[in-house]
């Protein structure tokens, strides 16, 4: 919901323990801007000491095989962002 | 206790610093040491009542993101004000009594805090003002000459990093509305006023001895210039007359008001305390020891 604020969007988080190790899905996060969200991230899934976090917005990942939109398998809504 | 160690023996002048690294606060020089014990004191208090504000949003905040920031938040503040009160050990106070039997009048913290928050935008003047001033004190005593100090300032600072990208994020969103900004008006022209006397005068011989005496690396004027250069860009978009743009970066538009200022424990003499009933019976663990009957 828009209150006139920025719109929430959100956040797909991706991290990894040891360098080593690859870059795994953790969860998703909900927020305003990119700031929030990397705290956001850092606050919610800290479950673990990572060696690396990263955030992006879902609605920047493109759908390789499928029609339906990324990590929801949702019908894409017309318009979607792209 | 770990005998005083030169790190260089030259002769005074130009790059020939003599710098003693003090191994406990026992061999600081004493004006020194009673204004270093005064400030963690300030420190330790701030941090464990402003503690308290922050949880009190980890339910009824906007997001429920916000409310895990906040109870993060909380918790950080907490774990420094333990690291800080154990540290007063060495300056002959008993970190029992400092934590668990003080009074409002005792408290150090600053008066912004006094009460309880009663709105978000009252909760992101303190997440962004204050903090972020606690932070500017912490970082100046990362190349202390007390070697017990700048062991202990990294993890603070480390967990700050994000309490300073919440408040600016958050700031930012407030920002973006005219009600936002409407909101964050008045909240944020009394914590700018509040933090910006909080350093001290130029004037303050404890704060800038310490200085002097490389406990800190820099005097109250300094800590206070580095203090606006952080937050101005967030307090520009919401509050802009309270900032101005310098050659150098940025400006405080007020002068520090120091009517009432009680240096040496950093609040304003006629300020009441932190509320007993409200913030300091939980403050204290007073339902805690009344549960073990102490």
């Amino acid at each position: 919901m828009s209150d006139g604020f920025d719109v929430d969007r959100i956040y797909e988080v991706f991290a990894r323990q040891k360098r080593e190790d690859r870059l795994e899905h953790v969860g998703a996060i909900t927020a305003p801007n990119a700031s929030l969200a990397r705290v956001y991230a850092w606050q919610t899934y800290d479950e673990a000491t990572w060696f690396e976090m990263v955030v992006a917005p879902r609605d920047s990942f493109e759908a390789v095989n499928r029609e339906e939109a990324p990590f929801t398998l949702e019908p894409r809504e017309e318009g979607a962002a792209t | 206790m770990t005998p005083p160690e030169t790190e260089t023996e030259t002769a005074s002048g130009e790059g020939g610093e003599t710098r003693t690294l003090y191994g406990s606060p026992e061999e600081l020089p004493e004006p020194a040491r009673e204004a270093l014990g005064d400030l963690l004191l300030v420190l330790a208090d701030t941090k464990r009542v402003l503690g308290i504000h922050y949880a009190d949003w980890i339910l009824g905040s906007p997001t429920l993101e916000a409310g895990i920031a906040c109870s993060a938040m909380a918790q950080d503040e907490w774990g420094h004000g333990r690291i800080l009160y154990a540290m007063l050990d060495d300056f002959g106070m008993d970190p029992e009594r400092l934590e668990h039997e003080r009074g409002p009048s005792e408290y150090r913290s600053s008066e912004l805090l006094d009460e309880p928050t009663d709105s978000w935008p009252e909760l992101l003047a303190l997440n962004l003002l204050l903090d972020t001033a606690l932070s500017v004190q912490i970082e100046a005593m990362r190349e202390s000459r007390l070697e017990p100090l700048h062991h202990k300032v990294s993890k603070i600072l480390d967990e700050e990093r994000y309490h300073f990208e919440h408040a600016r994020g958050w700031t930012a969103r407030m920002a973006s509305t005219d009600r936002g900004r409407e909101a964050t008006g008045e909240p944020f022209r009394e914590a700018w006023r509040a933090c910006l006397r909080w350093f001290g005068s130029e004037e303050d011989e404890l704060a800038s001895g310490l200085a002097a005496e490389g406990i800190v690396d820099a005097a109250p004027g300094e800590l206070r210039r580095r203090w606006v250069m952080r937050v101005a860009p967030s307090v520009a978009e919401v509050e802009p007359h309270l900032v101005q743009e310098t050659e150098d970066g940025w400006g405080s538009a007020v002068d520090p008001d120091w009517e009432g200022w009680e240096p040496r424990t950093r609040r304003l003499r006629d300020a009441p305390g932190p509320d007993d009933e409200a913030i300091l019976s939980r403050v204290r663990g007073d339902r805690n020891r009344s549960l073990l009957g102490e």
